[in-house]
């Protein structure tokens, strides 16, 4: 177990409502999620004195201006250009600054028009990615930029090696559409999915049809993170940090020809080790799933079913509640909401603290928790949570 | 006289790290870049050898008969970039060359029945005249 394993936690959480059309600024949406994740903590802007966010393209607002509108004048900003796995980096990184005795209460808030403004992978400048990246130049030409494209390419073969089907995928999407009709803030509660109907769905870039992408949104989640001392003083029940780990492989940032291995999959043993806990002994998962393969490839790199047998896991419903390991029970990335994971953190987190407890929403008695990240399948950053 | 279609697709843009390969591509010539310390090629090319960190680098003309297979794709439905609306669906594969398995080289699949594509299938390398001075490389089933 690592030194810093328990030594801080998650106090609060906190979003605005999602939409389509926001009609505001990402400012005016991170200022509501942050007010409610404070709310949530029992705590004041004043006593943040960290604060961190990631962007994708600028499609946030800086640290600076949330703490100007916060009214407080926190130590330290940060603003980061990620997507998945930043929620969980973010916090690896306050916890470092926490146990180094520089900060003692941090705020990470995701927040974007992912719907009404910029989309992410989408409407991108033709020379945007040839401009920007050395493998940029070999992709757009051909017409692949957008990430169903690009996480396509690892699926298929990922698929072809392990016996995966296109059923398997929609097991996956209907586990997940199945807890959105739990959660009335869940974008696509009102909306179950069936097999049928999912396999009567076009493809979008094979194996990908709309069901398998995930709800793009406007939305913004935030956390707060201090040290446990301090937790003590917070009106919420404490999620502790019991291990992280971050993982980068590929030699491209887009250019992904060697795709039969992911992150992840180095990612795993050190955040098992730095937990001091097994795949075996968690109870409730927060997965990344822009595209319901990418929770099948994680699956596998997590240790949860082996390789060659994560669809069968899926199809026998051990991400519905009732299974061996409930997932994104929210609704996930792909019918809850979309903020670059972090929805699926404040999920697990509420899971955690048993927010649910009395409803059929809650994973009875749970106490430890999985929060897998997947920028890409080359960036990993995950971690454990226990209550 | 036939209306001269502009291409609208983005077209690759070369850099002092690459154009050695787009060059080559322009004479329908495959060249890659390869590292002189590990001897790995170096795909796509770079300031250094992504396997070793070495920045001595050198090129390798490997020619115009070029074979590949099919390591992954996808087939695409809807356009992402400006021109491929008129392609759909768009077939886009990664291959692995016969010559150097290691080295994927990622292209359309063209002329091509989407539904005909497997993974491991043989790949022989084209070139499309893209502009009057421009060519792309792009991959084509091998037939018979």
């Amino acid at each position: 177990m690592s030194t810093y394993s328990n030594q801080c936690a998650i106090v609060g959480v906190g979003e605005n409502q999602r939409s389509r059309k926001s009609g505001t600024t990402p400012l005016h949406m991170a200022l509501t999620a942050a007010r409610n994740a404070l709310a949530d903590a029992g705590l004041e802007a004043k006593d943040l004195d960290g604060i961190m966010n990631y962007s994708t393209g600028g499609d946030s607002c800086p640290s600076h201006e949330l703490a100007t509108y916060l009214g407080c004048h926190p130590k330290y900003v940060k603003d980061v250009s990620g997507g998945g796995s930043s929620t969980e980096l973010l916090i690896a990184d306050a916890v470092a600054l926490i146990e180094a005795g520089m900060l003692e209460t941090v705020l990470i808030y995701r927040s974007m028009n992912g719907s009404s403004g910029v989309q992410v992978g989408r409407g991108y400048d033709p020379n945007m990615l040839q401009e920007m990246l050395p493998g940029g130049s070999f992709i757009m030409p051909y017409g692949s930029a957008s990430p169903s494209q690009w996480f396509g390419m690892f699926a298929n073969r990922h698929m072809h090696e392990t016996g995966i089907t296109k059923e398997h995928l929609g097991h996956v999407c209907i586990s997940f559409y199945e807890h959105a009709q739990r959660n009335p803030n869940a974008f696509l509660n009102g909306k179950p999915l069936d097999m049928e109907t999912y396999l009567a769905t076009p493809d979008i870039s094979m194996p990908f049809n709309i069901h398998d992408c995930c709800v793009e949104l406007d939305e913004a989640n935030a956390i707060i993170v201090t040290s446990a001392s301090n937790a003590k003083n917070c009106k919420s029940k404490p999620v502790f940090i019991a291990g992280m780990a971050p993982r980068t492989t590929h030699s491209q940032v887009h250019y992904w020809t060697q795709v039969d291995e992911v992150a992840a999959d180095h990612a795993a043993a050190d955040l098992y080790k730095s937990a001091g806990v097994k795949p075996e002994d968690i109870q409730v998962a927060s997965i990344y799933d822009c595209f319901s393969w990418v929770v099948l490839r994680q699956l596998e790199s997590y240790g949860f079913a082996k390789r060659g047998e994560v669809g069968d896991f899926v199809a026998a419903g051990n991400l519905k509640l009732g299974g061996s390991l409930p997932s994104n029970t929210a609704g996930g990335m792909l019918s809850e909401g979309y903020t670059h994971g972090m929805n699926n953190v404040l999920e697990l987190v509420r899971q955690l603290r048993h927010d649910y407890k009395g409803t059929e929403r809650q994973v009875k008695d749970c106490e430890l928790g999985i929060a897998t990240g997947w920028a890409g399948p080359d960036i990993a950053g995950a971690m454990i949570l226990r209550n | 006289m036939t209306k001269q279609t502009a291409y609208e697709k983005p077209i690759p843009l070369k850099t002092p790290d690459n154009h050695e390969y787009w060059d080559a591509a322009d004479r329908h010539e495959l060249k890659l870049q390869k590292c002189s310390a590990c001897s790995t090629f170096i795909h796509p090319p770079g300031p250094a050898c992504p396997t070793c960190g070495s920045p001595e680098t050198e090129w390798e003309l490997l020619g115009s008969d070029i074979s590949a297979t099919v390591y992954s794709y996808i087939v695409s439905y809807r356009p992402f970039l400006p021109g491929f609306q008129h392609e759909l669906p768009t077939v886009i594969t990664v291959a692995a060359l016969d010559a150097a398995p290691d080295v994927k080289i990622m292209a359309n699949i063209i002329e091509c029945d989407p539904g005909d594509v497997e993974i491991g299938m043989p790949l022989k390398m084209t070139w499309v005249d893209i502009t009057d001075d421009r060519a792309l490389p792009q991959w084509v089933l091998a037939r018979g």
